[in-house]
This record gives C-alpha cells, structure tokens and sequence, in this order.
C-alpha cells in the first residue's frame, strides 16, 4: 500500500466522506477517464491512478488500515507545485468547436527539501564529434569546454567522455571526478578524423551512463555534432527511447549548417532534454557550460506530464516554453519534461479542442498529473494533479486572456509560421512558402526583431528562385524564432 | 468562427493569433503591421511607418500616378479593373492607364485589380506580363494583398500612389 499519496485527492473527496460518496465518485472519474470512455492516450494514466485510490477506499476495511498507517506518516511537505491557466475561465455558448489554451506551470518548492544545500550530483556523459570536419577551431573550443566542465565537477560527480567518429572512443570511462589533470589531459588528446555516424557515439555514451545509474542523481548525456548521420537515426530514436525508460536524459547540439536538426530534436524531446543550435565555434563553450550549470541545479529529474482531456475534446498540441524552448510529442504519454531546477519553474503551453457547446454549463476540461523524482530528498515519483474545469456561457463578460499565454503564442506563432514555410517547401508548393516567409517576416518585423525578418525576407526570394532555402537560413529562422519564447516576458500593463 | 481582417482565413474561436498570417487578434488592434521592402530599408535604414489599412463604407480612392500632376477619383466597388485600353480588344478597366504611356511601360490589358473586402482593400495581379509590385515587393498572381493608405503599386514601369479619402 502506497501510503506517501493522499489517495482521497485523487478520488476528489473529503477524508471524512462515506462509503456511498467515495462510490459515487469512483463512479464519476471512470465515466471521464475509463478507457473504455475516452480514448485519449492520457486518460488510461490517470485512471490507473483513480483505480488503485479506489482499491483501497472503496472497501471500509483497507480504508480504514490506510487511514491508521497515514496517520502515523508526517505529512509530506510540497516538493513542488502545479498550477495550470486556462485562456478563458468562461467560453460562449457555440455550436462550433472551439481551442481553449492551457498553461501549465511547476515550480520548485525549495523548503520542500530537507537537504537544499546539498547540489545534485551528476552522472554527465559527454558524447563529442571529432569527424574531419571538427579539425581547428571547433575541435579546440570542444576541448576547452570539457576542460571547464572538469574543473566545475566535484568529487561526487561521475563523468564519462567519448569522442566519436566513424567509431567511437571511450575517452574517459564513467569514474568519480577525482583527478582532474589525469582527465583534462585525456580530453587533449582527442584529435580529428573520419566520418560522422552517431549511433557509435551515442551508444557508446548510453552504455557509460549506465554504469552509475542512479535514482538520485541526474543522469544525462550531452551530444555534440556538426555532421549529419547517414542510414542509423532510426537506431539512434530507438536507443532515446530505451534510454528514456531507464531515467537518462540526452541533450543534442549542432554546430555549424550540416547537422540534423530535426533529429536532433526528436532525440532531445523523447528523453526529455533539450537541442540547441550553435552558430560559431566561440559558443560553444557557453553553450556547454549553461547546459551543465543548468543540469547542477537539478531540485527533481525525471519529471513527467500526463494530459487526460476529457472523453469528446482533443489534445492537439503541446511546447515545453520554460526554461529552455522545445517542442514535445504528445504521443507516448507520460510526455519526459526532464529536469526541474531549483530556482527555475517549468512550464508548457497546451493546446485543446473543445466539441460544440449549445448549453450553458459548467463543465470539466482536463485532468493533469505531474511526476519526479525529488533528488535531495530521495523521494522518487512525486506525485501533484490538476483538474481544469471551465464555464459555458451564453453571454460570458468579455475576458483578457492572461498576459503570459498570450506572449508565449505570439512567439509559438512565429516558430509555428516557420515550420509552415518548411513543410510547403518539402511539399513543393513554392508559392505557399513564400507567401508564408513573407508573412513571417512581416509579423517579425512587428515583433521588433528586424534581423530575424531580413533573413526571412531573404529567405523567401531565395525560395521563390531556387525553390530551397539555405540551410544556415532554415536553422537561424528555426532556432532564432524558437528562442524568442526564451525572452523575458514584456512588463504587465 | 474568427476570419482574420488579414488574409481572409476562417480560424477557430478561441484562437489568438491566426493560424495562418500569425495576425493578432487580441491586444491593442491598432497597432500598424509594418511590412517589410528591402530597398527602401537599404536606403533609410529607418523603421517605414504604414497609412491605416482601414477602408470602410464611407471611404473613396485617389490614386497619383507619378509624373502626372493630376489625381484620379476613382469610386469604389467590389472589383476596380487596373488596366490599358486599346482599339483591338473590348476591355474597357476602370482605371484606364491607356493615355498616361501605359503600354510603353508594360502595362497588361487586364493588369490588376483593387477588391473591396470588410472594411480593407485587396490588390490582385491578374496574371500580368510585367507583374504587379506592392511597395516593391512583387505580388504573386492572383495572391491579393491588403492595400494601405499611401501605398506604393508599380504595374510594369507605370508607378502610381494610391490614397484613401
């Protein structure tokens, strides 16, 4: 019996409800969430949870064992919280369906950790590019990343190194960061030659990080690449996945124009980490360093969304906004938000459809539930939920959307036209990237980013000539409007 | 349904931006979208502000054609045909160019046209020979555009400037 959860909060009833309301709402929560009555991929997640609360309070007798064995536990402080903004509180009566946002936002609750003063400890792999087309400049700022992320490591950390090529080399077997020079001067040594193909890389990586697996620690993979694989992405997704069920995150970088990012992305969203474009060498350094930082700030790892709709309303969308921008699958549930930050919330933007709606009436939207892994307090699958429910309205008062959802979807916008623009290119339908790009660089230009919107500008005659656009273009569009939704939100008011 | 004063596109309600131009829905309306024209930026540098795109009921045409000193009234409908007249075929455009050089200039017999939507004009090139330009950017045929006071419309060589009243 699980009693760390507050199993009547699941069920929504008081701890003093009879037998007959604990029934009854056992009742109500498998209507919405049965998979028998909702086919949403969430929905079977929050039932099993439902299921198994009521396993237990539905018979007077274990409710009564898991009502003395909570009382013996001291209540569980708030790790963290969640919290969740629908655009519109109260929704017009409509005999069209409609999209209704959600913001969904977790936040840390730093005195939820007995041990905050305790730093997380990390078991980081570093998975380098050393192909052909490393040599000089890159292949020398690589080094001194890794350098600097040594000397940052502390004795409780575990590192590991490969660098790769056509094959791979374990540079630095997982190990305690003890001897510092020993390590630096392996990293020195790494010289450039051959091809890329990163499944060598990646699994090598995969195997290091496996060795110190830990529920207590972040355990993450950082690939660094300027090249593009040929013929074993498919493995490399595979190899994601399998590592994502085991608790390993891995972030992707790409240097330079060749890499790409598509797969990036997918190997950084289905483990929960993040991608990122590095448009000259200098960066590189930083972008390492943030990357590690942020991983060193870890308060809970392994954090995962579940999003249950109701049975008639769709789930279409889903972008993970905060702390760094990347857009998620929503397919397979738990959707891996990766790592949660001592001093930094974690927030997504969700999108729903809403069926027709001719009565006014209150009615339920979703359900959502976050899990973690709470690292100071070895507290592994911490669980919060959130029940959204909004008003139907023949006349409802006319409402300004929150000030954050409407920032985070002008940005989302702009990303969302440029993915647009791609797709009609690799449709080949010209005309509609063009017009697209133009558009892009209008609303850019209006949003005050004048660089961004030369480039779109350039970009969409490139594709009217040549039906192509360059490929620093595509990236530095994709990216550039992709870390918009990075930028402080403007002021209220 | 929320159709987009911009492009035209039928969005869902509940949406804020469209999902087709990105145009705003919400917030302050009025804020001018500025679009881009490369040469022009190359030679002032400086952000170009853009007349309102407001067009309603009340509101009539007057178009400049550049070099001629005259301004032309023209009176508002659903389709304003931009175009030259000549004596071999029987199109007679609203805006007839025909005497100010027209076909020196590369100016279609059915060049152009400026549509009356809600509240906002379009221009549409029809296919033209020398192609229609919207404050330099060229259009693409029978792909309208939202025109705004002040607007710069160049057919083949023919540059005129078009104002709301």
């Amino acid at each position: 019996m699980d009693i760390s959860r507050n199993l009547y909060a699941i069920l929504g009833v008081p701890p003093e409800a009879t037998q007959d309301d604990i029934r009854e709402a056992y009742r109500v929560a498998a209507r919405r969430f049965h998979p028998d009555a909702n086919p949403n991929e969430g929905a079977d997640i929050l039932f099993r949870d439902i299921a198994a609360a009521y396993e237990i309070l539905g018979n007077g007798l274990s409710r009564s064992d898991y009502d003395t064995a909570r009382r013996r536990v001291r209540e569980e402080p708030n790790y963290f919280t969640l919290r969740v903004t629908p655009s519109k509180r109260v929704l017009s009566v409509m005999q069209e369906p409609q999209v209704i946002y959600l913001l969904v936002e977790i936040a840390p609750m730093r005195q939820g950790a007995q041990r905050q003063d305790q730093e997380a400890r990390l078991n980081l792999t570093l998975v380098l590019d050393r192909s052909t087309s490393m040599k000089g400049l890159r292949l020398e700022k690589v080094k001194i990343a890794a350098h600097q992320i040594i000397e940052q490591m502390s004795p409780d950390d575990i590192l590991s190194v490969i660098s790769f090529s056509d094959r791979a080399d374990v540079l630095i077997p997982a190990s305690r960061v003890t001897d510092k020079m020993a390590l630096r001067s392996m990293v020195s040594m790494m010289r450039a030659e051959g091809g890329t193909e990163i499944f060598h890389g990646l699994s090598a990586g995969v195997e290091q990080c496996q060795r110190h697996l830990g529920p207590r620690m972040v355990n993450h993979v950082i690939l660094l690449t300027d090249g593009r694989t040929f013929g074993d992405e498919q493995q490399c997704i595979e190899l994601a996945e399998k590592a994502a069920k085991k608790g390993i995150g891995i972030s992707a970088m790409g240097i330079g124009e060749e890499w790409n990012d598509s797969f990036l992305d997918a190997l950084a969203s289905i483990t929960g980490g993040t991608s990122a474009y590095i448009n000259s060498p200098a960066a590189v350094v930083r972008f390492l360093n943030d990357r590690v930082r942020s991983l060193g700030d870890a308060f809970a790892e392994r954090l995962r969304l579940a999003i249950a709709p109701d049975a008639d309303i769709a789930l279409e969308s889903a972008f993970k906004l905060h702390p760094s921008p990347q857009p998620i699958e929503i397919h397979p549930q738990p959707i891996l938000l990766g790592t949660l930050e001592i001093s930094r919330s974690v927030s997504v933007l969700v999108q729903l459809q809403i069926p027709p709606s001719p009565r006014s009436a209150f009615r339920t939207v979703a359900r959502l539930d976050v899990t973690g892994d709470i690292l100071g307090a070895e507290r592994q699958g911490y669980k919060v939920l959130s029940d959204i429910s909004v008003e139907i309205s023949e006349h409802p008062a006319p409402e300004e959307p929150p000030p954050a959802i409407l920032d985070a979807l002008g940005k989302l916008t702009l990303y969302r036209m440029q993915q647009r623009a791609e797709e009609a290119i690799t449709r080949g339908n010209i005309a509609e990237a063009t017009r697209r790009l133009e558009n892009l660089a209008t609303r850019l230009l209006a949003a005050g980013q004048e660089n961004l919107a030369q480039m779109a500008i350039v970009e969409a005659r490139r594709v009217a000539s040549t039906n192509m656009l360059s490929e620093e273009g595509r990236k530095t569009l994709k990216f550039g409007t992709r870390m918009l939704l990075a930028l402080p939100e403007p002021e209220e008011g | 349904m929320k159709t987009c004063p911009y492009c035209n596109f039928d969005n869902r309600e509940g949406v804020f931006f469209c999902e087709e131009c990105g145009q705003p829905f919400v917030g302050n309306q009025a804020v001018a979208t500025s679009q881009l024209m490369p040469e022009d930026q190359a030679n002032s540098r400086g952000r170009i502000t853009w007349g309102t795109a407001r067009f309603d009921r009340t509101s009539s045409i007057v178009v400049h054609i550049r070099d001629h000193p005259d301004p032309i009234s023209l009176i508002p409908k659903d389709e304003i045909l931009l175009g030259r007249s000549d004596n071999q075929s029987n199109v007679i455009p609203d805006l007839d160019v025909g005497p100010y050089g027209a076909a020196e200039q590369g100016v279609s017999r059915r060049h152009a046209a400026i549509r009356r939507g809600e509240d906002t004009l379009t221009l549409v090139d029809l296919g033209s020979t020398n192609g229609t330009h919207l404050n330099g950017q060229r259009l693409i045929p029978y792909q309208p555009r939202v025109l705004r006071d002040g607007d710069e419309i160049r057919m083949g060589k023919l540059v005129m400037h078009i104002f709301f009243k």
